[in-house]
């Protein structure tokens, strides 16, 4: 009964490889670890100008971030329309905080 | 009852963790709570973002932060997240001890990661930057020892999974919780990730 | 077989304690709320009785401040949303043809937890006072100098509360995502279920923001944070952000499903297949979408800037767009009809013109220079009223009228019924119209008294009297409930002549909903078959022995240790006269003991796998048989 309880199209889980090696996520490791190491270097570098560190410190946390999910957490994969959907959602709302906060919290 | 939650032969199908109705359930659900989770750590920067200047005379981010220490503390919990892939990855093969090892491994990583932690608030405490001391030091805590609470929390069922899984064996059971185990530690990272970004590294540079 | 195994069935009051059947958790939802909903009715007529007459002092201005605040929380948290939870456990997992939600035990934990909350909340009447600040507890008020401590129990409560609804939005996504029927897409969905996922994706993106709020306010309040502490840094907007951010999007998790009810009451009742029905799919989710961009039109006087107010005033105003959607589908709907003014429909068909007057003055409300006029007036009272009573309320008195033969079983009595209409509508209209006009006289908001000779005795006179009527009608309708649970007739599997799936199986429907899950062919499945002259759904399975989860008192212990948590540190810090109490308070113990229960049970939990049992196919026969 268990297959049968209400399978639609959206979710029917396509088959992945079966052992899929461990390729993908130690080239994901390697390049957090890259973008780790590049956003110290960033923040301890001095000459840099504070307005451009800012930029890169975020534009290399979210990269990092969509890498990890992408990959670790499967959400490349097929059948992740759903988690994608509301992890973006829930990305959007997380981000009317930040705006909030910068923008609205002060004056 | 065309599948049988435990498989007499040591046969799993591929992909377990899917394999039943609950287990799609559960992991369909655990995304949606990880989408709740994304608001809930952006509320908390948002308060953290709103208050991290009001340090009145105690030290500000520039002075406490010390960079070293958040890169190895960074170090060990990127590492333990890929670990954790490993898990899943020699769940996948259907191979249990490896699975065990995999997961004893997270499971220590995050020890130490919290250890450090604990160092690190301890330390800040007697530098003067207590949870009370200013509306910074309170929104620093509270983001930074949310995620902290997050890690522990991942410690206790890790080990809870660690230690069923010896029982049990690998089934369609217990198949879905190493894989959302995996997912929530996963997250914990990401959060880390923003939050060495956009706390320790962004105090450092314009505190 | 594979793993048939004799599990323990309960009987009596530990098959409500242990129970993860959607069914019973939706008559649970829906009592509890029903409870919750009196208490605050009778809250709300205290607060009007003071209000009859200038300088009257029935109440004191404490209490009166007591009573609006858990007029509104109890209203909000502990009325209408688990009456709406109730009917979403009663009738989504049928409407979408599956045998339960995707999380049963979750689904049972999400009731005790809201259960557990609201019982913390409400004891704070017999503790010193009740919070005392307003439903929004703004701070620097709620903060500890200036405000009792109800305001902790106000903090907690909620926040055991809102885990349980936090769960309910996450198992009822992943309920509509996963566990449709065969044929059933997206867009056969019924639009009760449409409503149902939108309002619980609300839950998901707005109650961690609140569940942060109120922990902050509890830090600030008992372990001495400085989130809204200015003298050390804090910023009070802060929380009012945080607050509206859950906030506004709150508000259309109590309307949203209202939206859908009545969708499901006017197509029945006409006779008619829903007009524009992909049009209303995309009016809900758009409602839904803005209803998360425009949290700062409750801030219009904080002084956010003109930039930020008109641009969160042109948001707002949006939203009638999606609305008239909706407003003007019902009407067409109903046009050309063979309509059947039963109880339902006529709560449906006044749902319309009450809630476009909430509407109306929501946009009203929306025009920033003109809300600094209204603000903080009975003028705002009026509007939140209007969709709120006008809208939720009408909505979940035509749910109630409307499914109850499908929860309960008997059909509640139509003459009754209509005197419950009469009274409720009259009473509503005139305890609420007449508010807007007290607003724009300038009577503020939020206050026990006023002084005589304003021109506001005679209209604060005729708002009390509309309550009593009310009052009346809500009794008119528990005597409907005693009479039809005690003698009513039984109801006949589809008394209303039905179009959607709930309709298909008998009621009340058995444990397991369908004996075989049903194959949908269209939108309003059900009365697709009817109309090919079928009297039952075309199964999409073979007749096989069905797997049900096995009951567990484990929520029940897990909501009781949250409720022991709270309590411990509510109280971590209080100086107790009695010794023994002030030890065991004071050292942590009762926190820890609860947080122990929670854990523990947790792990339990994860550590024995529940199996289940089934139910053969000659158990389904025979019950097939003796119905």
């Amino acid at each position: 009964m268990d297959q049968t309880n209400g399978q639609t199209a959206q979710n029917k889980i396509k088959r992945a490889p079966v052992h899929e090696g461990p390729r993908n996520h130690l080239i994901t490791f390697a390049l957090s670890l890259l973008l780790t190491f590049l956003a110290f270097m960033a923040a301890a570098n001095q000459s840099l100008s504070t307005g451009f560190v800012i930029f890169l410190l975020v534009a290399m946390a979210f990269s990092q971030a969509i890498m990890q999910l992408a990959y670790w957490m499967h959400l490349k994969d097929k059948g992740h329309f759903y988690p994608r959907l509301f992890l973006t959602i829930g990305g959007i709302v997380a981000f009317l905080c930040f705006i909030a906060a910068i923008y609205w919290m002060w004056w | 009852m065309s599948q049988a939650n435990v498989h007499s032969n040591g046969q799993l199908p591929p992909q377990p963790e899917r394999a039943t109705l609950e287990g799609r359930n559960k992991i369909t659900g655990f995304w949606l709570f990880l989408g709740g989770e994304t608001v809930l750590f952006g509320t908390l920067f948002g308060a953290y973002f709103t208050l991290r200047n009001q340090t009145l005379n105690g030290p500000t981010p520039q002075e406490l932060f010390e960079l070293p220490l958040i890169a190895l503390a960074t170090l060990i919990l990127l590492t333990s997240s890929l670990f954790s892939v490993f898990a899943v990855q020699a769940m996948h093969r259907n191979d249990l001890g490896k699975t065990r090892m995999w997961l004893g491994l997270t499971v220590l990583l995050g020890l130490s990661f919290l250890a450090l932690e604990i160092y690190e608030f301890v330390h800040y405490v007697s530098l003067g930057h207590k949870f009370h001391s200013s509306a910074f030091g309170s929104s620093f805590y509270a983001l930074v020892g949310f995620h902290g609470a997050h890690v522990a929390f991942g410690i206790g069922w890790l080990t809870l999974i660690f230690l069923q899984l010896k029982r049990k064996g690998l089934t369609t059971v217990t198949a879905p919780k190493v894989y959302l185990a995996s997912l929530y530690w996963h997250y914990v990272d990401v959060i880390w990730v923003f939050i060495f970004s956009l706390v320790y590294l962004l105090g450092k540079v314009a505190g | 077989m594979a793993n048939a195994h004799a599990v323990k069935r309960y009987r009596g009051i530990m098959d409500w304690l242990t129970t993860v059947d959607h069914k019973k958790i939706g008559k649970l939802y829906f009592g509890a709320g029903a409870f919750f909903f009196l208490l605050g009715g009778i809250e709300a007529l205290l607060m009007r009785i003071q209000l009859m007459y200038p300088m009257f002092d029935f109440v004191s201005g404490q209490t009166f401040n007591e009573l609006l605040t858990m007029h509104g929380t109890t209203m909000i948290f502990l009325a209408a949303m688990p009456l709406v939870f109730g009917f979403m456990n009663a009738v989504v997992p049928l409407q979408i043809g599956a045998r339960d939600v995707a999380f049963p035990f979750a689904n049972a934990l999400g009731f005790w937890t809201f259960f557990f909350g609201g019982l913390l909340l409400n004891l704070s009447w017999f503790t010193g006072g009740a919070p005392d600040v307003g439903w929004t507890a703004y701070v620097p008020l709620a903060t500890e100098p200036y405000s009792t401590r109800g305001v902790d129990y106000y903090s907690i409560g909620l926040q055991i509360a809102g885990i349980g609804t936090l769960l309910n939005g996450i198992n009822f996504l992943a309920t509509i995502i996963n566990m449709r029927a065969p044929g059933m897409s997206f867009m056969r969905m019924p639009l009760f279920t449409w409503t149902t996922f939108v309002t619980s994706a609300l839950i998901l993106f707005a109650f961690p923001a609140f569940g942060i709020g109120i922990m902050l306010l509890t830090f600030d309040r008992l372990f001495n944070a400085n989130f809204f502490d200015i003298a050390m840094g804090g910023n009070a907007v802060l929380w009012q952000h945080i607050f509206w951010i859950f906030g506004h999007p709150e508000v259309y998790i109590l309307i949203l499903p209202a939206f859908g009810i009545i969708s499901e009451v006017v197509s029945t009742f006409s006779r008619k297949r829903l007009f524009g029905y992909s049009s209303m799919v995309f009016a809900t989710a758009l409602i839904g979408f803005l209803g998360f961009m425009v949290w700062a039109h409750h801030m219009f006087t904080v002084g956010l800037g003109p930039v930020a107010n008109a641009l969160f005033g042109v948001a707002t105003m949006l939203i009638a767009i999606p609305t008239g959607i909706k407003v003007f589908n019902w009407i067409f709907t109903m046009w050309g009809g063979k309509i059947r003014f039963t109880t339902a429909m006529t709560f449906a068909a006044a749902f319309i013109p009450s809630f476009v007057m909430g509407g109306v003055t929501g946009v009203m409300l929306a025009v920033p220079p003109a809300d600094f006029q209204y603000h903080d007036t009975y003028f705002v009272v009026g509007h939140f009223h209007y969709t709120i009573v006008g809208g939720v309320v009408f909505g979940l008195l035509a749910g109630t009228f409307y499914w109850w033969p499908k929860m309960f079983g008997k059909k509640l009595n139509e003459k009754l019924g209509q005197i419950t209409f009469w009274t409720f509508f009259v009473g509503f209209h005139l305890t609420f119209f007449i508010q807007h006009f007290l607003g724009l006289w300038g009577m503020p908001r939020r206050v026990y008294t006023y002084l005589e000779g304003q021109g506001w005795d005679l209209p604060n006179y005729v708002s009390t009297i509309g309550a009593f009527l009310m009052a009346i009608s809500t009794v008119v309708l528990l005597i409907n409930v005693v009479i039809t649970t005690i003698k009513g007739e039984k109801a006949e599997a589809d008394p209303w002549d039905g179009r959607t799936l709930e309709w298909s199986i008998a009621s009340p429907p058995p444990e397991y909903n369908f004996k075989q899950i049903p194959l949908v062919r269209g939108l309003d499945a059900f009365w697709k078959e009817k109309m090919e002259g079928k009297k039952e759904m075309t199964p999409a399975e073979p007749l096989q022995p069905i797997h049900m989860p096995g009951p567990s008192i484990l929520p029940f212990m897990m909501s009781l240790g949250l409720f022991i948590l709270g309590y411990g540190i509510i109280y971590h810090r209080y100086e107790f006269d009695n010794a023994f109490l002030g030890m065991l308070f004071n050292s942590k113990f009762v926190a820890i003991l609860g947080a122990v229960i929670f854990f523990g049970c947790m792990a339990l939990r994860s550590l024995f796998d529940d199996p289940g049992y089934h139910i053969e196919v000659e158990e389904l026969q025979e019950k097939e048989v003796r119905a």
